[in-house]
């Protein structure tokens, strides 16, 4: 497919991944709490990563030929997004840590948890990249007030899921007995698991916050154009990354094996 | 192609004398330390199987490269390049295939040689053995003792069914060859089957503290008769044990206290026991206290409450749970230890 | 003085103390108004340690200023590309620099001091191991809050991970300083990140010897639970330590990669690369990615010590085997980081000195390529004993048995180079042969750690020391000074002292060979590892007298080589030119370069290594001067 296109065209792409991802989403649910059928479960996960690293995170772009000029704007920004990718690749595996820990110490139990409220952070988090992808779509174009819009949208999604983890569920979990040790042994390695996974991946939505927030600033201050936002562009990859992992803990923690 | 007929009679003279030598600093065929295990032979056998391979390895490699340096080493005044030769694939073919047979063959051989060690005797028996800071017991589940040496008969296969009480300890005594860690949590097993009688010991190989260096219990490999008299005489011990003296000291040595404690008055990880009821004893914090049953009490149940002058702290003395039955039997033992 | 006073590096270590001191307090002062406890053995409690252990390594980067660049663009100010060199002399080299070169420079001086450190611990160690029973770290004597004995595995522990760093920092030494210029680059492709890079590694190394001072630990390098789960508070700084160090070494290789991709100069296609550079990516994709996972252990770790979270307490569902599969996925991986550099040099530098054409220069570079793939899938080979599922032993032994092939396609390699070549022997030759013998004696006694029922024998012993000890010689510290004797006049200009050079050589070799020769010997007669004290029974004594002297000629060899480098900055012989007589790039070129590296652009037009054929150009310098950046 051609990546150069105009601009509704390039939203119209955005809004047509989101609906795919939700619907993948919704069908994991089902799959989840009807027959839980692990092998089905990781299928989905993995086609929902591909779709949001090739058209979220436009992965195609490492590819793509920046001149011969070591010194131009466009060479410079080829080297920082194969920086970036590779920073991210070196992340990544720090989570698959954590899923390997999780496969060791759990198997296919899972900790007891609010399914809605899964559900409804998980969600959120999918619609902040939704936004984000608007808003540096926007800016590739060069609509700065739009860019700024939706990238406050996304901060706001991104601060909900936040909360929503740390704030509301964590308490929530805490009070069904799910303990990250203190004085409940019952809970085995339950609950260290749970906190450490979402504590991990909260901290990396933190740092993407404030990424954002950098981010929206310096737009402000009018240090971005069509053609020289790469700032952007890292931390909205950057974002949909941690969007990426939190589709294989969501079923991980939530969806996967028997709640016990 | 002089040189490499000379390069080959010297590779292999070299290897051969590499081999030679190995084997009479004792490292080859006949190793030592002496096997005293029908697993050890096994094992042996393959890591002479090695040896001759890495000696020849290593000459092969060497023998070239000390010959080029002398033969063909810079002439003085000549500043000329050397022959352009940058490669040949047949030949880099050729030491990728053959190397990569020989280790297929090896690992064949380890996988053969594994199974030999692990193989289950079914006639096999058991034997309890508890590993903990800094000591090893070994229970008889069969006649319902427990010992702090471990007597095998020689011919039969024991089979050690491992745990840990604290921290991760390893199973080895040289002469078997055969290793094996003991993890809190779970049962490790360990097979084996003496071969030749005499005394060993069995060294802790993982690192566990302080004291690591100190995890040692003596192993006697015995003819069957000697081991049966020495199953009756324990069996008397732990039934002369109905006293609370008695069962006191069965009690230490069941939960390794006397790897930490002498009875004769030399130091080791902790105080000595001898002498030590009735004592006056400095505390790390500068009171004094006599020993009396109460603070001995306190001391097995909670060592932190009060450290004794000179040991670490927070103590390295787990704490242990007892009934007060026990208890006072251990107090009633310590008692006696003058 | 003033001025060393008011450098980076100083205005770092004041920010770190200051910083450890908040961090502390901060959570001192949380606890009292708690109600918990507030002090402990060493003054703070446990989670202030840490705390103050974090703030004060980020403290440290702020105040040595390495980040103010980034600040300004999270600001969105700009900052020009190649800021001007405020210093000039050793002030370069304490302060913070862009320039791969002084970088470069930088971390192969700390990763020396680091040596010098780890090896006074060994020689600390080693005395006391000299004769049987406890010599001097006797039960009675207290240091640090420890006895003798706990002294001892804190030593042998901190040397282990000390001399790692020191490798890691190394091997990023010799690859900053060499990687851009083979390249024809004028930089790293991002000299912030590289600078950083380098910096986050002094605080790193702070908190691992601070790990000494707070009681020590006692579990070895590998840091075990449920040994680590119970040891003293230095266990907390040594992890840190070791958690910093590992952003230190991803960020590093990320930057290798990426310049490796990004900033060849034209015409520099995949083969005709440096073999040094296929080398430095190898090594690269093994830190970049297999370093988090020792992070993740370690830091697991720390949270099971600080919130009791039961990740590996089996009295809580834990599971200790776990770590280790978690640890040894890097750290076998890590093993493969030592050395790959290393043989990188040899194969670099061996063409020169016999001045033949690098054989086989295709396989060699694939071979690397091949070590580091292979090496991802091995790592349970160091858990033979340790209890995990029986059958994932044979197929870890095949694969770590695969690794020979391609390691040993390297070594013919090497030998059919010098195989009629004209060979002469100058010191950096001398150190190139002595890694390939120390290298192959490592090499061959790792198959025999890799066939399972073997290694019961083996596991633990002075074997496994002595294995690795040749490995790490052989595949790092031979070629390591190699590379320092070779390049060293490219950057200072001058020359080191042959004759030195010589006498470093002949000392350290045979007494290295004694050394783990020795090792071996005993370790298959039964001495454990990381024992403060051994049964005289075993008759060991006289062997580890030998090697306690062998340690200390390396030592003196060591004292004898930190002399030349020292002396020859100032004093040697001026050299500007192409000394080794070498095709390489960044020997076309006089001596010291300017900071931009070449002042006018290459062009790569043949084959690197095609010594001894007429007329054959690697590289031509094009005519015009290169464009102002
Ligand atoms: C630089 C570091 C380095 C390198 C390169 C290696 C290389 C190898 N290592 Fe080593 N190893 C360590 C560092 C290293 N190791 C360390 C630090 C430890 C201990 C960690 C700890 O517990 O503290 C260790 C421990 C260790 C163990 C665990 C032992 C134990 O604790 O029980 C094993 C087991 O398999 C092993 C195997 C190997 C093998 C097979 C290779 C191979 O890569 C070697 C390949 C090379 C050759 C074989 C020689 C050349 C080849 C030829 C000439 C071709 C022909 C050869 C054949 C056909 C065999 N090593
Ligand atoms: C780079 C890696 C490296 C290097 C170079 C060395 C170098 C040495 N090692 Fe090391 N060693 C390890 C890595 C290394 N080691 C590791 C990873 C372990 C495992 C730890 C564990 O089990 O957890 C280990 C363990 C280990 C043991 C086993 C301890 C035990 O199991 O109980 C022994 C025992 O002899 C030993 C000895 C030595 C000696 C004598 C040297 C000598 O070569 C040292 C020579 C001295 C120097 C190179 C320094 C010279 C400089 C000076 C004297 C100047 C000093 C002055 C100033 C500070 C300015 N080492
Ligand atoms: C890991 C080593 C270790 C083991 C095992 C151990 N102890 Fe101790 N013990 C110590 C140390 C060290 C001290 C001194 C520090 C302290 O007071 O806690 C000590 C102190 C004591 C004291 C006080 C001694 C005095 O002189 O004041 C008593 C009583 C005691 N232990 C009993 C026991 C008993 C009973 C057992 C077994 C059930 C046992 N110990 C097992 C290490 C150990
Ligand atoms: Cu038990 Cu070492
Ligand atoms: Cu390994």
């Amino acid at each position: 497919m051609s990546h150069t296109q105009d601009k509704t065209s390039a939203l119209g792409q955005g809004v047509l991944i989101f609906v795919y991802l939700a619907a993948l989403t919704v069908l994991e649910y089902f799959v989840a709490v009807t027959f839980n059928a692990v092998s089905i479960l990781v299928v989905v996960a993995v086609v929902k990563a591909a779709l949001v690293m090739y058209y979220y995170m436009h992965i195609y772009k490492l590819n793509s030929s920046d001149g011969d000029d070591h010194n131009s704007y466009q060479y410079k920004t080829g080297t920082n997004r194969i920086g970036l990718w590779l920073f991210l690749l070196s992340d990544s595996f720090v989570f698959a840590g954590l899923m390997v820990m999780r496969a060791n110490l759990l198997g296919l139990t899972r900790p007891h948890l609010n399914q809605l409220l899964g559900l409804a952070v998980t969600s959120v988090l999918l619609i902040s990249s939704f936004f984000m992808n608007r808003g540096e779509t926007a800016m590739a174009y060069g609509d700065k007030k739009a860019f700024m819009n939706n990238t406050l949208i996304t901060f706001v999604l991104g601060l909900g899921f936040l909360i929503g983890v740390v704030f509301v569920e964590w308490p929530l979990a805490a009070h069904e007995g799910l303990t990250a040790s203190f004085g409940n042994p019952a809970s085995g390695p339950m609950g260290g698991v749970f906190y450490m996974m979402t504590g991990m991946h909260a901290f990396h939505v933190l740092t993407g916050l404030i990424f954002l927030l950098i981010v929206w600033n310096n737009a402000r201050k009018g240090v971005y154009t069509a053609e020289k936002h790469w700032g952007v562009e890292a931390a909205a990859v950057y974002w949909h990354f941690v969007d990426l992992v939190w589709i294989f803990f969501y079923p991980a923690l939530y969806l996967i094996g028997k709640a016990v | 192609m002089r040189h490499f007929v000379i390069v080959g009679i010297l590779v292999i003279a070299m290897a051969v004398l590499t081999y030679v030598g190995l084997d009479a600093a004792g490292v080859a065929s006949q190793m030592h330390p002496v096997a005293a295990s029908a697993q050890a032979a096994s094992i042996d056998q393959l890591w002479n199987w090695e040896i001759i391979a890495m000696s020849f390895l290593f000459a092969l490699i060497v023998v070239p490269m000390l010959y080029s340096l002398i033969v063909f080493r810079r002439k003085k005044g000549d500043t000329t390049d050397a022959e352009h030769i940058e490669g040949n694939t047949p030949l880099e073919i050729a030491w990728t295939v053959g190397p990569l047979i020989l280790v297929v063959f090896f690992a064949y051989m380890g996988a053969y040689s594994l199974g030999e060690v692990r193989r289950a005797d079914p006639q096999a028996f058991e034997v309890k053995v508890k590993a903990q800071q800094f000591t090893w017991t070994f229970e008889y589940p069969e006649y319902g003792f427990v010992s702090t040496e471990l007597r095998l008969p020689v011919g039969r296969q024991a089979v050690l069914k491992m745990e840990s009480v604290d921290v991760i300890h390893s199973f080895w005594v040289p002469e078997f060859r055969v290793k094996q860690d003991v993890v809190p949590g779970r049962v490790t097993e360990y097979r084996i089957t003496p071969t030749l009688p005499g005394s060993y010991k069995v060294r802790c190989a993982e690192l566990c503290g302080t004291s690591h260096a100190y995890m040692e219990s003596p192993i006697v490999v015995t003819t069957q008769a000697d081991y049966d008299s020495w199953v009756a005489e324990q069996q008397a011990l732990a039934a002369a044990a109905q006293t609370p003296e008695g069962q006191g000291q069965l009690l230490s040595v069941k939960n390794g206290c006397t790897g930490c404690h002498s009875l004769d008055g030399s130091a080791l990880t902790g105080p000595t026991w001898f002498g030590m009821y009735g004592k006056e004893e400095e505390l790390a914090d500068g009171a004094t206290i006599t020993v009396d049953d109460e603070y001995i009490v306190e001391s097995i149940l909670d060592p932190n409450a009060k450290i004794v002058s000179g040991f670490p702290s927070p103590s390295v003395m787990p704490p242990y749970q007892f009934t007060d039955d026990e208890l006072a039997s251990i107090v009633a033992y310590l008692k006696t230890l003058k | 003085m003033k001025r060393f006073f008011s450098s980076a590096f100083s205005r770092g270590l004041l920010w770190q103390l200051i910083g450890t001191l908040a961090g502390a307090g901060l959570v001192t002062g949380i606890r009292a108004l708690m109600g918990l406890s507030v002090t402990d053995t060493f003054f703070f409690t446990e989670p202030a340690w840490v705390l103050g252990g974090l703030v004060g390594a980020v403290s440290y980067l702020f105040g040595s200023g390495v980040t103010a660049d980034w600040v300004k663009w999270a600001r969105g100010m700009d900052t020009p590309e190649h800021p001007e060199e405020h210093f000039s002399g050793w002030e370069k080299y304490i302060n913070v620099s862009l320039d791969h070169k002084v970088i470069g420079i930088q971390y192969t001086i700390v990763a020396l001091l680091l040596i010098s450190i780890g090896g006074l611990f060994a020689l600390i160690f080693r005395t006391e191991l000299a004769a049987s029973e406890l010599q001097f770290l006797t039960t009675d004597m207290k240091l640090f809050g420890q006895n003798g004995p706990q002294l001892y595995n804190t030593l042998m522990s901190l040397h282990g991970m000390i001399m790692i760093v020191s490798i890691l920092l190394g091997i990023a030494g010799i690859m900053n300083y060499v990687v851009p210029l083979l390249l024809g680059a004028q930089d790293m492709a991002f000299p912030r990140l590289n600078a950083f890079s380098f910096w986050i590694a002094v605080p790193a190394a702070v908190l691992l010897l601070m790990s000494l001072v707070l009681g020590g630990f006692d579990t070895g390098w590998t840091g075990y639970p449920p040994l680590s789960a119970r040891a003293p508070v230095g266990m907390q700084m040594f992890f840190m330590g070791v958690f910093v160090a590992g952003w230190s070494s991803i960020l590093g290789a990320l930057n290798v990669i990426a310049t490796v991709l990004r900033m060849r100069a034209k015409g520099m296609t995949a083969w005709r690369l440096p073999i040094f550079v296929w080398a430095s990516v190898a090594t690269s994709i093994i830190a970049l990615t297999a370093t988090q996972l020792i992070g993740l252990s370690f830091q697991l770790v720390m949270f099971q010590r600080l919130f009791g979270m039961g990740f590996f307490d089996p009295a809580k569902g834990g599971n200790p085997v776990l770590f280790q599969h978690l640890f040894w996925f890097y750290s076998h991986p890590a093993v493969y980081v030592f050395i790959l550099p290393g043989l990188g040099v040899i194969s670099e530098l061996l063409p020169v000195f016999v001045r033949k054409p690098l054989f086989g220069y295709r396989w060699i570079a694939m071979s690397s390529l091949g070590i580091a793939l292979v090496g991802f899938v091995v790592w349970a080979h160091h858990m033979f004993t340790s209890g995990m599922n029986e059958y994932l032993r044979v197929p870890f032994m095949y694969s770590t048995l695969l690794v020979a092939v391609p390691t040993g396609v390297k070594f013919f390699s090497w030998v059919a180079t010098i195989w009629k070549g004209k060979i002469s022997t100058p010191t950096p030759m001398l150190f190139v042969l002595g890694g390939i013998v120390v290298f192959l004696m490592g090499g061959l006694s790792g198959p025999p750690n890799a066939t399972v029922s073997t290694d019961l024998h083996l596991h633990d012993t002075y074997f496994i020391v002595g294995h690795f000890h040749d490995t790490i010689f052989g595949g790092f510290v031979f070629p390591f000074f190699a590379a320092i004797y070779y390049w060293f006049p490219k950057a200072t200009g001058r020359r080191m002292n042959e004759t030195l050079g010589k006498l470093h050589f002949w000392l350290m070799t045979p007494s290295f060979f004694v050394l783990t020769f020795g090792m071996m010997y005993i370790g298959l007669l039964g001495m454990r590892r990381r024992i403060v004290d051994y049964d005289p029974a075993l008759g060991f004594d006289t062997t580890h007298l030998i090697l306690t002297i062998a340690g200390y000629l390396i030592a003196t060899s060591v004292l004898v080589f930190f002399y030349n480098f020292f002396n020859s900055i100032k004093n040697g012989e001026k050299a500007d030119g192409n000394v080794w007589n070498s095709r390489s790039p960044e020997w076309q070129v006089p001596s010291p370069m300017p900071t931009h590296n070449y002042d006018q652009a290459f062009e790569v037009v043949g084959e690197p290594y095609d010594y001894g054929l007429e007329g054959s150009k690697y590289i031509e310098f094009s005519t015009s001067a290169k464009s102002k950046h």
